[in-house]
């Protein structure tokens, strides 16, 4: 059995240190995110009395807002690339804050759209993309846990929003407050002065040249290369990744179920007879639960047991959240519907910690940020198509329980896809493995014992995907 | 001064409605009108207040019946409250009829002041009681409606057709003192009424243009019926927009202060570091063991990857 590498692995990447500020950086930044678009459906009302926009026209903000999020992904990756994380984070802090500052000065609903929608949405979407990628260069044996306290920014960031914007609104006008809303959205600058860059002194001068590159040297050297790996990035050939269609299938089913119970738990819970100060209280709790069990699932999917398998850990916990989502309409009294809240918090916040570690997990270090990118935009779809769909089936057939029934059949149809299809993965990858070794090169074998004595970073990535294809070392590296 | 108004507005809107009635509002007789139309309102047993909503002039009979407790006395007093008051002449015996106790009466229902609590008092214990309301203009504003100076703000308020059409609407605004009405003609341009209806709703708008700080304060919408206003209350509250701007000046500073400190902090750490690879090359004898396993460690994984 190698030798443990953990003399080896030690601070590169740096695992703690001035990692946990990047974390903290990422997690307002992420918080922002997703918080965004959801916390400012508060100003509704008022925006539609003042702009005379019907309900439609004022919800398709949000809609926008998160469509440009996720769809400008790839562009995020290509940025992120060549500049870095710092520079692109905060980038997105400035245009959010300059959408919001303009926003205000919104005299119609197209306006709006341009403003909050397109450049607020291309603003946070510059913020997820580049807090992710940063992530994965600080962490690897944390990494779990650093994405589930950066993901737990979203509720964190939620319940702190829903709030402060209803104060705001109270004190200032909806105006007034997306004046301030802008002015709070520029921390996320800094925010992105928090994620140094992982300096060169802390990398060997020489990284590989085999297939990965070094975001972070802008050398003159590099450049033709760098253009030509751009076009690369932007190509569709991570379709050819096994892992990385089946996650993204199973991905883009969890999308698709995943918001519409959240946009209509409300509206279900007032059918069934509650007030709707309770029914709004409901969401809260979610979030509330949603806060915890992120950095939660972190530390689990951190353990030595499931580290290993954590893409089983995932397609559980999509299991759980569509199987929620299947019992809720025997949820008829509010306790019962609060302990469904509950359960929907937990598995939720399950399935997000979790969601972009695994793709971290499968597509390593390097490919991660174009990944993340293609990932974003393809998700696009399910949802935006998500929520209406849903509402259709709650007018064709004036019952929210065929809603439940369809988002939560769906989820679990993603995660049993994962889980079998991992299984599968699982397999072909040790085959693949055993391939290797009883190849007769005993040089591989021999350079894989050296690399192991003596890491750097990018090694240790390529370690870290070459212990999928070898589980031994995988459970070595884990026991760290 | 509004009281006049009021009655005005009454009188008119009640001339639509009921050609037999007479001039002048009167305070309730005790002997009912047979011109008006009638209508019954009962409750059993009831622990709530019954609201029941008129909008126009009616003859209302209210009964109650109370199922006893155990000691089923054979006869109690029982009289009716208005409003929290015991009415005079109200007072009858109430007898046990199949095992329960009944009262009820007849009221003249046709001006505001008729409307109000009525309740029915069994004994010294039971107490029953209906609301006679005008209908409710549903969604209140809690929170204030916020607009700037020089800009303009509409103010809402809706009747769903469930209820019955107001004869027409009326914007107050509060002074301190009392209700004054909004009347359009004064100061031309400054208010707007547009009254509209639609499939569900009947709603009334309020338009106010180039906004002052006298503009702020409590204003109230009136559905206009031959029974009474039924009215909303909303506060407006105009502030200049330099108010919002102050807090985002005092955010922008923080941030701009924060991001100096964060560099600042990271270049000062960088200077750090930098002077003690300065310090440790000049230092040769105790760097270099280490120095050199650097660079065997930098040399050994080159020779890796090339291999």
């Amino acid at each position: 059995m190698p030798p443990t590498p953990t003399d080896v692995l030690g601070n590169k990447p740096l695992d703690g240190g001035w990692g946990w500020m990047v974390v903290f950086g990422a997690h307002i930044s992420i918080g922002f995110a997703y918080s965004t678009p959801k916390a400012l459906s508060i100003f509704f009302k008022e925006i539609q009395e003042d702009l005379k926009a019907s309900y439609s026209e004022i919800a398709w903000l949000s809609s926008i807002m998160l469509a440009v999020m996720y769809a400008g992904g790839p562009v995020s990756s290509v940025l992120v690339h060549r500049f870095g994380s710092r520079p692109v984070v905060m980038m997105g802090g400035l245009m959010c804050g300059v959408s919001m500052v303009t926003a205000s000065f919104g005299s119609s609903i197209v306006y709006l759209y341009i403003c909050t929608g397109i450049i607020g949405g291309w603003g946070l979407c510059f913020n997820l993309n580049a807090s992710l990628t940063i992530i994965s260069k600080y962490f690897l044996a944390k990494r779990p846990l650093a994405n589930g306290l950066a993901m737990a920014g979203s509720p964190v960031f939620l319940c702190f929003l829903a709030p402060l914007n209803q104060f705001l609104l109270g004190q200032f006008g909806w105006r007034g407050s997306f004046l301030i809303l802008g002015g709070m959205m520029l921390n996320c600058c800094v925010a992105g002065a928090l994620m140094r860059p992982v300096t060169p002194s802390q990398k060997p001068p020489s990284g590989p040249q085999a297939n990965g590159i070094q975001p972070n040297v802008g050398n003159t050297k590099k450049n033709g290369k760098c253009m030509r790996r751009t076009k690369q990035f932007v190509d569709l050939s991570f379709l050819k990744d096994r892992g990385f269609v089946i996650y993204l299938v199973g991905n883009v089913l969890y999308i698709f179920g995943a918001y519409s119970p959240i946009v209509f738990l409300s509206a279900y819970a007032v059918s069934q007879g509650v007030d709707e100060y309770s029914a709004a209280y409901l969401l809260s709790i979610m979030g509330f639960v949603d806060m915890f069990v992120r950095p939660g699932t972190g530390l689990l999917a951190n353990s030595k047991w499931i580290r290993p398998r954590i893409q089983y850990l995932f397609s559980f916990a999509m299991v759980f959240n569509g199987t929620c989502h299947l019992l809720c309409p025997l949820m008829k009294s509010y306790p019962l519907l609060v302990a469904y809240s509950v359960f929907f918090g937990f598995s939720f916040g399950m399935v997000f910690a979790l969601i972009f570690e695994c793709l971290m997990d499968l597509m390593g270090n390097q490919h991660f940020p174009s990944a993340v990118g293609l990932v974003t935009i393809i998700e696009c779809f399910p949802m935006l198509l998500g929520p209406p769909t849903a509402g259709l089936l709650v007018d064709v057939f004036h019952h929210y329980k065929y809603l439940f029934y369809m988002c939560g059949g769906v989820i679990i149809a993603g995660g049993v896809f994962l889980f079998v299809l991992n299984v599968y993965n699982y397999h072909m990858l040790e085959k693949e493995n055993l391939e290797k070794t009883t190849e007769p090169n005993q040089n591989t074998l021999e350079n894989q014992e050296q690399a192991e004595t003596e890491l750097t970073e990018p090694v240790a990535e390529e370690m870290i995907n070459t212990a999928k294809h070898n589980p031994e070392l995988r459970s070595s590296e884990e026991t760290n | 001064m509004t009281a006049s108004w009021k009655q005005i507005l009454l009188i008119l809107a009640s001339c639509r409605h009921i050609s037999t009635k007479t001039a002048s509002p009167t305070p309730t007789p005790l002997v009912p009108e047979a011109s008006l139309p009638a209508k019954k309102f009962e409750l059993k047993d009831a622990i709530e207040p019954e609201t029941i909503e008129l909008h126009h002039h009616v003859n209302v009979t209210l009964e109650c019946t109370w199922t006893g407790n155990q000691n089923k006395l054979p006869n109690l007093p029982g009289y009716w409250r208005k409003d929290g008051q015991e009415r005079p002449d109200s007072h009858v015996t109430v007898e046990l009829k199949n095992d329960q106790y009944n009262i009820k009466v007849v009221l003249i229902i046709n001006s505001e002041e008729s409307l109000g609590n009525y309740s029915c008092v069994f004994g010294d214990e039971t107490e029953m009681t209906f609301v006679l309301t005008v209908p409710q203009i549903g969604e209140k504003r809690d929170k204030p409606i916020v607009s700037y100076l020089r800009d303009f703000v509409v103010m809402t308020c809706k009747m769903d057709n469930k209820h019955p059409e107001p004869s027409t609407w009326t914007w107050f605004k509060d002074n301190g003192t009392e209700k004054e009405q909004i009347t359009v003609d004064v100061t031309p341009g400054h208010y707007e009424i547009i009254n509209e209806k639609d499939e569900k709703t009947f709603k009334t708008k309020l338009k106010m243009r180039d906004l002052s700080d006298a503009d702020s304060g409590v204003y109230y919408c009136g559905a206009v019926y031959p029974i009474g206003i039924s009215m909303s209350r909303m506060e407006l509250k105009v502030i200049s927009f330099m108010e919002p701007v102050k807090p985002f000046l005092y955010i922008l500073v923080e941030v701009v202060v924060l991001v100096a400190a964060v560099l600042f902090y990271e270049r000062s750490q960088s200077k750090k570091s930098n002077t003690e690879e300065n310090g440790s090359t000049a230092d040769q004898r105790d760097t270099e063991p280490q120095g050199d396993a650097k660079e065997a460690e930098e040399s050994n994984s080159v020779r890796q990857r090339k291999a």
